[in-house]
């Protein structure tokens, strides 16, 4: 086995300038009484180092940029980076809060040696803008250490790397105070020669914990590593530095979490129909907003259209701090129907899902209807209105009607002010509905009326006369 | 002075009307022979067609009924955009329409109106597109003129006729008006590439299931007339 570890020495930094156009200095703060955690190199330039206070960080650098970190968003954020090296490697897993571990053994010859695969992720990390330290080892331990020291290199070579890991210095090791200083009270300055004592010695002076973390180093120790799936749903979040105002700020950061959606979805070759987008906002509840495609889609440009829609008709109620993008439904994709090779002429199917999306997008799912012919006999029952996405209806005989049925229904009947110019036919009785408590007695006439339009007309069982439909 | 004459017609300067050939604009016929020959081959295509009119029922969709079967049945959308009733289901079952290529749409403002047309007639799956769009300003008359250029499909604009006298770039305005019994008047007011002022009469008789002779007062009866 082979492991390699990356380690992240400011993954969070990294993930919030990623989606910053700014270029002034930021830091991270942590804790209840404000310290500098992480600061990006413009702060550090300016002379803030890690463990500052806030005040005299801000002293150095007024107009810096600081950020309070959230529980738990180190780990999202790592699980955000798990997904990428997972395309990568088959067996991955996380070390919180920092660090990723992958098995590369199995992988040397997929990538042609393992020049091939530290070149790889070594690309990927470029590509996500990340700045990690890599280190190989044996064993899970000595990986991390190493890389946490940065002093991984490529090579599988186990003398060349034993040499390393017994090089490191005990600061270094991965002990806890108490131990580290317990060592170095001994003479000891390098892991080295604490791993040439005698085990039996070691058991007695060190703490229990300390002996297995030196045996996991040596690979003396089983060291079980649980492997680290991507859950099934795509998840990103994205922290804005400053509260964005216009929806157009919106797109910029979306574009780029779409265009990660669109690779991943690439990379699973699925397809998704619904995305959930929240707004955060520093007070009162997130906006949600729930994009339809109308047909299987994975483009980043579909979804960023969608949304440039909806922003468009629905102005941000709040200042947003923060946006959220959710897809848990995937679809297996099909095969592209386009017509041809290069994709000139698409699909009639699916250059009208990209149409009904965009009306829906805009004017609202009920503002498009399908009308469906249903079995009944009173006239306002016999159509129905469907979803226009929805199966298209079965095609059956058409029923023989007693009469001829106007082209236009009036939605509800409009009583008939005037004597009709000419009766032309009728009557035709309709009765029907006493099963389901909405009776229905009238005689239909089709009447001509003094200006000319032909009207469909009925009269009730109070003998009231109502106009029903027009013979347009 | 015939020297003259030459000189201009050698170099093209008048235009010669007598070899004028008909601009043939693609059309998508009506399914009325007689009115084919008034609209010059049909519908047009990739262009808007106004129909004026004062109110609903004087056979208005008949006109456009043997299209929209036509294009239905070739896996064309017909929109619907504003009507002003319930399109009737049962009806258009009856007349052979596909209405799983019907689409209805209604919108809630003029900006929505326009962008949906607008959409609609790009769209290359859009065979025809009937619409009640209201009051329109000329200039928005004209991107839409354009919208339906880019695709090729039928735009028939419903209008009332009070705007007849309203300047317009659509390429072809007929007024409806109804005609004796059952019959519908149809005047060209407007033609791209032809003469205005022809007109037609159609009977539509047959919207209602009727006989297309002259026969009123089918039926009589001793019905009580309506309360005033």
């Amino acid at each position: 086995m082979l492991w390699l570890y990356l380690h992240f020495p400011h993954m969070l930094l990294d993930h919030l300038r990623r989606h910053r156009q700014s270029s002034r200095p930021l830091a991270i703060l942590s804790g209840q009484d404000p310290r500098v955690a992480q600061a990006c190199p413009e702060a550090r330039a300016l002379g803030i180092t890690a463990g500052m206070r806030l005040k005299t960080a801000l002293a150095l650098a007024p107009n810096l940029d600081v950020i309070q970190t959230q529980p738990g968003q180190d780990t999202q954020v790592l699980e955000a980076q798990a997904r990428w090296l997972y395309r990568c490697a088959a067996h991955i897993a996380l070390r919180p809060p920092d660090g990723l571990l992958a098995e590369v053994a199995s992988l040397q010859r997929l990538y042609g040696g393992l020049p091939g695969v530290w070149q790889t992720v070594a690309q990927a990390l470029e590509t996500h803008q990340l700045t990690a330290s890599m280190a190989l080892g044996h064993t899970p331990e000595a990986a991390r250490l190493l890389a946490r020291a940065d002093q991984g290199e490529c090579t599988a070579d186990t003398a060349r790397i034993r040499h390393r890991v017994t090089g490191l210095p005990l600061s270094q090791a991965g002990f806890d105070r108490t131990t580290t200083e317990r060592l170095q009270r001994l003479g000891l300055t390098r892991l080295g020669e604490v791993l040439a004592l005698p085990p039996a010695e070691l058991a007695r002076r060190l703490s229990p914990d300390a002996l297995s973390h030196l045996q996991k180093i040596q690979g003396t120790r089983p060291d079980p590593v649980q492997p680290w799936h991507p859950p099934h749903v795509f998840r990103q979040e994205v922290d804005f530095l400053q509260d964005i105002e216009q929806s157009q700020g919106l797109l910029f950061p979306l574009q780029r979490v779409l265009s990660e959606l669109e690779e991943e979805l690439r990379w699973r070759q699925q397809d998704t129909d619904s995305l959930h987008l929240s707004l955060r906002h520093r007070q009162g509840d997130d906006s949600r907003i729930h994009l339809r495609t109308a047909g299987p889609e994975h483009r980043a440009e579909a979804f960023l259209n969608l949304a440039r829609l909806h922003l468009e008709r629905h102005p941000l109620s709040a200042p947003v701090t923060g946006l959220r993008v959710c897809v848990r439904r995937f679809l297996a994709r099909d095969a592209s129907r386009g017509q041809d090779l290069f994709g000139k002429h698409s699909h009639p199917e699916e250059a009208w899902h990209t149409l009904a999306s965009r009306l829906q997008a805009r004017l609202g799912a009920s503002a498009l209807q399908r009308l469906v012919p249903r079995a009944d006999h009173r006239p306002e029952r016999a159509w129905a209105a469907a979803g226009a996405l929805g199966e298209p209806h079965q095609q059956r005989p058409v029923p023989v009607l007693p009469g001829h049925r106007p082209l236009w229904l009036l939605a509800s009947p409009y009583p008939l002010g005037e004597a009709p110019a000419a009766w032309l036919s009728g009557p035709e009785r309709i009765r029907s509905g006493w099963w389901d408590g909405q009776p229905v007695q009238r005689d239909y006439y089709v009447v001509q009326l003094a200006d000319g339009p032909l009207a469909w007309v009925f009269r009730d069982l109070r003998n009231d006369w109502f106009i029903h439909g027009w013979f347009g | 002075m015939n020297e003259l004459l030459t000189t201009l017609i050698q170099e093209v300067r008048v235009w010669p009307g007598h070899r004028h050939h008909r601009a043939r604009i693609p059309a998508e016929a009506t399914g009325y022979r007689e009115l084919d020959e008034p609209l010059g081959g049909g519908w047009p295509r990739g262009a808007l067609t106004e129909c004026l009119l004062d109110g609903v029922g004087m056979g208005e969709l008949q006109l456009v009924l043997p299209a929209m079967r036509r294009l239905s049945r070739r896996g064309k959308r017909v929109f619907w955009i504003n009507p002003p009733h319930i399109p009737y289901a049962p009806a258009l079952d009856q007349e052979d329409v596909d209405l799983n290529q019907v689409l209805v749409i209604r919108t809630n403002n003029r900006g929505d109106t326009l962008w949906t047309l607008e959409n609609c007639l790009r769209a290359p799956v859009t065979g025809l597109v009937l619409a009640w769009p209201g009051g329109l300003a000329s200039r928005e008359i004209r991107r839409l003129q354009l919208a339906a250029e880019a695709g090729r499909s039928v735009c028939i604009l419903f209008r009332d006729r009070r705007q007849a006298s309203q300047n317009s770039p659509a390429a072809l305005r007929l007024q409806l008006t109804p005609d004796g019994y059952l019959g519908l008047n149809i005047q060209v007011l407007k033609r791209r590439g032809g003469r205005p002022g022809q007109s037609c009469t159609l009977n539509t008789a047959r919207r209602a299931g009727l006989a297309q002779t002259e026969a009123s007062g089918v039926v009589q009866g001793p019905w009580t007339v309506p309360r005033e």
